[in-house]
């Protein structure tokens, strides 16, 4: 008797807690209810931390307005990116996507393209930057290629692991530039990067700066040059492979995206409040705080973005085989 | 553990005496020998993390308890999993059969739940099926370990906090290596082997010390070279770099003051961990007086729940159950759970450390065996997976000496 008591209890208390979940739609204006926002990648990485931190500003900016974010990291972010493309476009599901958007597609990997996207905001874009140990012989862009040229293969080059944004870089230098290094792949990562180059089992990496400025500042690392439109805030005295005469732009960009076809004026709404985010000091003060330099591209400027490197990466996998 | 020796007040008091020891032992080492330290971690290169690797995955011939076979057949089975999914070293994908979940491969925490909670859930409705209840009454009277019990463990205790703070502060490993390799070191150098896993002393104190002494380990690199050892330093990291502290080479003389308050705050957390721990082992060893037909359900709802919040995916959930089936009869015909879970983590490692030494190397082996650390440890797994095979001659030549 006791026994059944006790379940009956217990069926109760879980039914309770399972209905509590349950909220009915308002009518209200937009936003009337919580948005759901998806992050393709694990909690704690680059692209979850600018996109928390975006959302978070927003919602000072957009009054009763509260995000929740849920990240699904399956299939290395192709999952949660199909999961926002295919959601309702109702503007309660929203989503991050990367850069790997426009790469997927020419990997065989997904069908997916930007096109399914309206883009809110790009909050981060961090250029390949060439980092080489600060003791080592060259001290520019050209003394680099020239020591490559002199030793072909002999300089190792990390990366975030084969066919990855990266390796890429790698690819795309050694193209520009007609030499050859030998490509080692840290598939963990940049913090893996940074501890090999600190510790002398590399020679160089093309690969975003963030993760190597406690080395750069304490003077074991140095950075040549910035794989960008314009020089970046972090290194502010290291040129770009564009004023050397090389249009060499590769960027690590995270993107707050809603599923194609929401309403104009509920995209508006979003945008304007990403904007003033973006554009408020404190915002910028956290993304410095997290060693990230936030950028500010919203709507039709990010969608360009992803359009053009989209068009890019077309181009680098007609070009390169990467299957050597 | 020793629950089924009926003394669940000795190994808790054990083991919360030993995480106590590993906690402040890595802390005092963290303060001592940070910077040092650091240098040696840097010097790991991929030759040096493929033998670390190999040296974890060695120590499959002797936490499988029963027959070596199954367990080899298990951490098999395991490094198999591990290669399902992208090839980070080739961007190739391999075992994926077009599914997207597999792409990611099979995540690690899904199956640990499956083999160890659902398995055992299902072993427990097994056993309970026909019993009736009773109430066991569990009374502990001191919490605090015996003179005798602490003297017996305390080689042990701090050869574990020693590897563990070493284990730590190597980029890419963690707790749950270092739990298995103290484990195993305890066995290699205790007299009674063969009681390992039926609550041995030394055994639990080994783990708890060794998976303790990680905290301590992994904020070195951290604190001085801004590389994060692990998953939650790698969240320290950003939480003091949001407070304005710049963790590298630089911090320790630009910001003496808050690295020793993090220090301090390291050990204090460690002591308050084991204040509370010694207070409430009174209330904890209560779960056993729980009776099953209350505890199994609740655990068994918890494995579904715990799996599913941990990468909100419904996939994961599957996976979990597959493998709770398979750890079931994995159980029924005494395969070793423990092998299967080595070579799900160490095989990845392993094999990119491994193929990663050979680009670096332009394809020679030589770089295994130049690089002292690493012909060292290459070694050691050698001589640790074959003991199996000399151990009992060695045995059988001790005695015929001593004869």
């Amino acid at each position: 008797m006791r026994k059944k008591f006790v379940s009956v209890i217990l069926c109760a208390a879980m039914a309770a807690i399972m209905t509590t979940g349950c909220v009915t739609k308002g009518n209200d204006v937009y936003p009337s209810e919580d948005i759901e926002v998806i992050v393709p990648k694990s909690a704690g990485g680059g692209t979850d931390i600018s996109t928390r931190g975006l959302l978070t500003y927003m919602e000072k900016n957009m009054e009763g307005a509260k995000f929740n974010v849920t990240n699904n990291a399956d299939g290395g972010g192709i999952t949660g990116m199909a999961a926002t493309a295919n959601a309702e476009a109702d503007g309660y599901t929203l989503g991050a996507v990367t850069v790997e958007l426009d790469m997927f597609c020419f990997q065989g990997k997904s069908d997916l393209t930007y096109d399914e996207f309206d883009a809110i905001a790009m909050p981060i874009a961090a250029p390949a930057a060439l980092i080489v140990q600060a003791d080592a012989p060259y001290n520019s862009i050209d003394e680099f290629v020239a020591y490559c040229q002199e030793n072909p293969e002999a300089i190792q080059v990390g990366n975030s692991g084969s066919g990855a944004i990266w390796d890429i870089a790698t690819y795309l230098f050694e193209q520009e530039y007609g030499v050859s290094v030998t490509h080692v792949p840290y598939p963990n990562g940049t913090a893996d990067i940074a501890a090999a180059l600190t510790g002398g089992h590399i020679d160089a990496t093309l690969a975003d700066p963030s993760s190597f400025m406690t080395q750069i500042e304490a003077g074991s690392l140095k950075c040549l040059g910035v794989m960008a439109s314009e020089r970046t805030n972090l290194l502010p005295d290291v040129p770009t492979f564009m004023e050397e005469g090389h249009g060499l732009v590769v960027r690590a960009w995270a993107a707050l995206v809603a599923p194609k076809g929401m309403p104009e004026e509920e995209l508006q709404t979003l945008r304007e409040a990403a904007k003033a985010a973006l554009e408020s000091e404190e915002c910028k003060e956290y993304f410095q705080a997290q060693g990230i330099e936030p950028v500010a591209y919203i709507g039709d400027d990010a969608y360009q973005i992803m359009k053009e490197d989209y068009e890019m990466y077309r181009q680098v996998f007609e070009t390169i085989d990467f299957s050597e | 553990m020793a629950n089924k020796m009926g003394q669940p007040g000795r190994a808790l008091g054990l083991s919360t005496m030993a995480s106590l020891f590993g906690g402040i032992f890595s802390a005092i080492c963290l303060m001592i020998f940070a910077p040092q330290l650091a240098k040696v971690a840097l010097t790991f290169s991929k030759a040096e993390y493929f033998a670390l690797a190999l040296f974890g995955i060695s120590i499959i011939t002797s936490v499988s308890s029963g027959s070596i076979i199954k367990g080899l057949m298990g951490g098999a089975l395991g490094l198999f999993i591990g290669t399902i999914g992208i090839d980070g070293m080739t961007g190739k994908m391999r075992f994926t059969f077009d599914s997207t979940y597999l792409l990611g491969g099979i995540s690690f925490i899904p199956i640990l739940i499956g083999l160890f909670a659902f398995a055992q859930v299902l072993a427990s409705i097994e056993s309970c099926y026909n019993e009736t209840y009773e109430k066991k009454s569990v009374h502990i009277k001191k919490v605090l370990p015996d003179f005798s019990d602490i003297k017996r463990v305390f080689v042990t205790l701090f050869r574990s906090s020693f590897i563990g703070t070493f284990i730590g502060c190597i980029p890419g490993t963690g707790g749950d290596i270092s739990s298995f390799i103290c484990y195993d070191q305890a066995k290699k150098w205790s007299k009674n082997k063969d009681n390992f896993g039926n609550g041995e002393p030394e055994g639990i104190v080994a783990c708890e010390a060794g998976n303790n002494a990680v905290s301590g380990g992994a904020m070195i690199p951290m604190l001085t070279l801004g590389i994060p050892g692990d998953g939650a330093t790698a969240i320290l990291l950003g939480a003091l770099m949001v407070q304005g502290i710049a963790p590298g080479p630089l911090l320790f003389t630009n910001q003496p003051v808050q690295v020793y308050t993090i220090f301090l705050g390291l050990l204090f957390a460690n002591i308050v961990m084991g204040i509370f721990g010694f207070s409430l082992i009174k209330l904890f060893s209560k779960v056993i007086n729980v009776p099953k037909e209350i505890l199994i359900p609740i655990i068994f709802v918890m494995t579904f729940v715990g799996t599913y919040s941990y990468n909100h995916s419904m996939t994961d959930v599957y996976v979990m159950v597959f493998f709770g089936i398979l750890g079931y009869f994995m159980n029924k015909t005494q395969f070793s759970m423990s092998a299967i879970i080595l070579g799900i983590i160490l095989g990845g490692t392993a094999e990119q450390n491994f193929s990663g030494s050979l680009i670096m190397s332009n394809g020679s082996f030589s770089i295994f065996f130049t690089r002292p650390i690493s012909a060292v440890f290459i070694i050691i797994s050698l001589l640790s997976l074959l003991s199996p095979l000399y151990s009992p001659l060695l045995k059988k030549i001790m005695k015929k000496k001593a004869a």
